[in-house]
């Protein structure tokens, strides 16, 4: 199944979702999509004005453009989820989750999908790690 | 020799504006860099700078500033820039700024961006980093020597000034039509005025939005952005040349805020998604009112803008309301002032609001002239800017006093 | 995604007594025409997609808790994201945090092998306000 995870550039939760047997929808596969594409020169990203301007389906003109870029990325990655992890209170963020408006967003769009979502919490020990660990797991291998 | 200009921002890569932005840069000479933080470093420089916001690109913002700060990364100028309509972030920019401008000398400018930025709208303001990293010494001329011309072509007017010995000795303006046309024209006359010969003059310097195109067709030993050379003529004229100043250059299309430190900008923004409140918004102005521009600042100073209030500075709505308040029978005198504050208004809470305003304040360009915007310019600032004499023409002094230069 | 090519990224856990070294000379050692470029937490390893997936699960095999693994979206030494061009871009930051998690994703990997199960935490409660005056009453 097609897993969303947020942060959706995190190693960890794309690392746990594949190990579990599912398909990790992430930023770095959107972004690989447009920087393989060579009819755009639009460096670093090939993020475009039509990118942009697609954002527009979940945001309106008054939102900053970063917010809409970054929603024109996830939500069509969010759309076709089957089923979505979130992280919370992560202390990394960075990147192109750098912008908490765009990230509240995400997590609003995922919960309004009505798909089944895991919500876990940054472990802060070894115990806590153990646990998200397992509840990850049980939540994947019960999506089968 | 590549300037680095190091870029702290947020969402540009996402607004499809990073390109732009690099390629502004390489433009005129500048390589776009990120100073190198760790993780490690984010935390405790957030803590430092002491303003914690959400999101974590504003607090990677911070870290790298506090890495230009501590002169642990070398770059020669600073580019920050955020999403246009993000209050967060416009915080971060200006505390940002201020903070970058409080522990370096390194110029700085700053932005606020929509998806629809084009490498045109910075080319100037790169240009300007790059001017003033690398001509400091031209910069720091502060006598014009010999026989020498500047032209500057404004969106609205163009501009020439003969100089001989730091004094100015012939000078002219028209309405801008063609370019070149235009320039000769201002530069006929006021050779004309001087009573020299064009093969008198030793060089010539070239700025405006024309700059390119004059500096070609007539050879000139000088073509340069508008920020620099507008600041050097603005301080000539109001002979201050040393010691800091605020310049304030309300234009045809696009206002400046320029804070200069011995006559060198080091900080300005100029006006960039709107152009509402500029000398065009007060042409439309005494058009409606059917006097002549040059009218409309008396006319504006026996009016009080209290009793015609304007809810919106826009070319468009502005007007409009322009309209509906002559319609009620108010003053043209009132009418007149309430368009005159209302751009002063827009020009403090745009512009202004990117600097910090050093003393004394200069105001300048075409717009000057008109007193009654000086004066509502003063009352919005709570200080009324100087107005040096032919202050219309400081990007024409400025070409002219830097141009010589060369010889 | 892109069936073509697939650039992926494998991070040992800090607590790992793996080198980048070792990981690098083990998956050429797999003798697959794939490109692999050793870095700071591991490597790098480039190819068709299906190629690479083949040398991760092959990594997982050997180094099932302790090496990590995600794909990158631009191809490796590719200059727009180079740090030597302009400087670390943001994801940088990200990664250097993530990886430090990794130690204690490793053990819990280990432990949930082992048997552990998800047991879940009571939330922490706000404290009432009696019992939050009464501690002041008591300081007073």
């Amino acid at each position: 199944m097609k897993v969303f995870i947020d942060p959706p550039n995190s190693l960890v939760l794309f690392d746990l979702v594949e190990r579990f047997g599912h398909e990790p929808l992430s930023t770095m596969a959107a972004i690989q999509e447009r920087v393989d594409n060579l009819e755009v020169d639009m460096p670093p990203m090939n993020v475009t004005l039509d990118d942009v301007v697609k954002g527009l389906k979940y945001a309106g003109v008054e939102v900053p453009s970063g917010v809409r870029g970054r929603l024109a990325l996830w939500g069509p990655m969010i759309e076709s989820a089957d089923a979505a992890i979130v992280m919370d209170d992560c202390p990394y963020s960075f990147g192109c989750v750098g912008c908490e408006r765009s990230n509240l967003m995400v997590k609003y769009l995922i919960k309004r999908r009505g798909i089944p979502v895991l919500y876990v919490t940054y472990p802060e020990d070894e115990d806590q790690a153990t646990n998200f660990v397992a509840q990850t797991k049980e939540f994947l291998e019960g999506l089968k | 020799m590549t300037i680095k200009i190091a870029q702290l921002s947020c969402g540009t890569e996402y607004s499809s504006v990073q390109y732009e932005i690099e390629k502004a840069a390489r433009s005129v000479g500048a390589k776009i860099v990120y100073p190198d933080v760790s993780a490690a470093d984010i935390d405790d420089a957030v803590k430092r700078f002491g303003f914690n916001p959400r999101s974590p690109q504003l607090k990677l913002m911070i870290a790298r500033a506090a890495k230009l700060a501590d002169g642990q990364y070398d770059a020669d100028a600073v580019f920050i820039t955020t999403c246009f309509r993000c209050a967060e972030a416009a915080l971060v920019r200006n505390e940002l700024r201020r903070f970058v401008q409080e522990n370096t000398r390194l110029p700085v400018v700053t932005y606020s961006f929509t998806e629809r930025l084009k490498a045109s709208q910075l080319l100037t303001r790169m240009e300007a980093l790059v001017t003033i990293v690398t001509r400091k010494e031209l910069l720091a001329r502060e006598r014009q020597t010999g026989i020498t011309v500047g032209l500057d072509s404004g969106s609205s007017t163009t501009k020439a000034v003969v100089m001989e010995d730091n004094r100015i000795i012939g000078k002219d303006w028209t309405p801008s039509g063609d370019v070149v046309a235009s320039a000769t024209h201002v530069l006929e006359n006021a050779l004309k005025m001087a009573g020299i010969e064009m093969k008198q003059v030793e060089a010539i310097g070239t700025t405006g939005y024309g700059r390119f195109t004059l500096g070609e067709h007539f050879h000139a030993k000088l073509v340069q952005e508008e920020l620099t050379v507008n600041s050097k003529g603005a301080v000539w004229l109001a002979d201050r040349q040393r010691g800091e100043a605020t310049i304030i250059d309300i234009g045809g299309m696009d206002n400046k805020a320029i804070t200069v430190r011995d006559g060198v900008p080091d900080n300005f923004t100029m006006g960039g998604i709107c152009a509402g409140a500029s000398g065009r918004f007060l042409e439309m102005t005494s058009k409606r009112l059917k006097v002549d521009v040059t009218e409309l600042g008396a006319i504006a100073d026996r009016g009080d803008w209290r009793n015609a209030k304007m809810n919106s500075y826009c070319s468009v709505f502005g007007i409009q309301d322009l309209v509906t308040t002559l319609g009620e029978g108010k003053r043209f005198e009132d009418v007149a002032a309430a368009a005159c504050h209302s751009v002063a208004e827009q020009v403090y809470e745009q512009q202004l609001q990117e600097i910090d305003v050093r003393h004394p304040i200069i105001q300048v360009g075409g717009t000057s002239l008109i007193s009654g915007l000086v004066s509502a310019v003063g009352e919005v600032l709570g200080e009324r800017p100087i107005v040096p004499p032919d202050s219309q023409y400081i990007g024409a002094v400025g070409g002219a006093l830097l141009s010589s230069g060369f010889l | 995604m892109s069936e073509e090519r697939e650039t992926r990224l494998f991070m040992i856990a800090p607590d790992s007594m793996l080198t980048p070294d070792q990981l690098v000379r083990m998956i050429h050692a797999f003798g697959e025409e794939a490109l692999v470029k050793e870095t700071c937490y591991g490597c790098l390893v480039e190819g068709p997609r299906e190629l690479v997936l083949k040398i991760r699960d092959r990594v997982r095999e050997k180094y099932r808790n302790e090496v990590f693994t995600k794909i990158r979206a631009y191809r490796c030494s590719d200059p727009r994201r180079c740090r030597a061009q302009h400087g670390t871009r943001p994801g940088f930051a990200q990664l250097e945090e993530e990886w430090e998690l990794l130690t204690r994703i490793h053990r819990g990997l280990d432990r949930v092998d082992a048997g552990a199960k998800y047991e879940p935490t009571p939330a922490k409660k706000r404290l009432p306000v009696n019992d939050f005056k009464k501690i002041c009453e008591v300081q007073e």
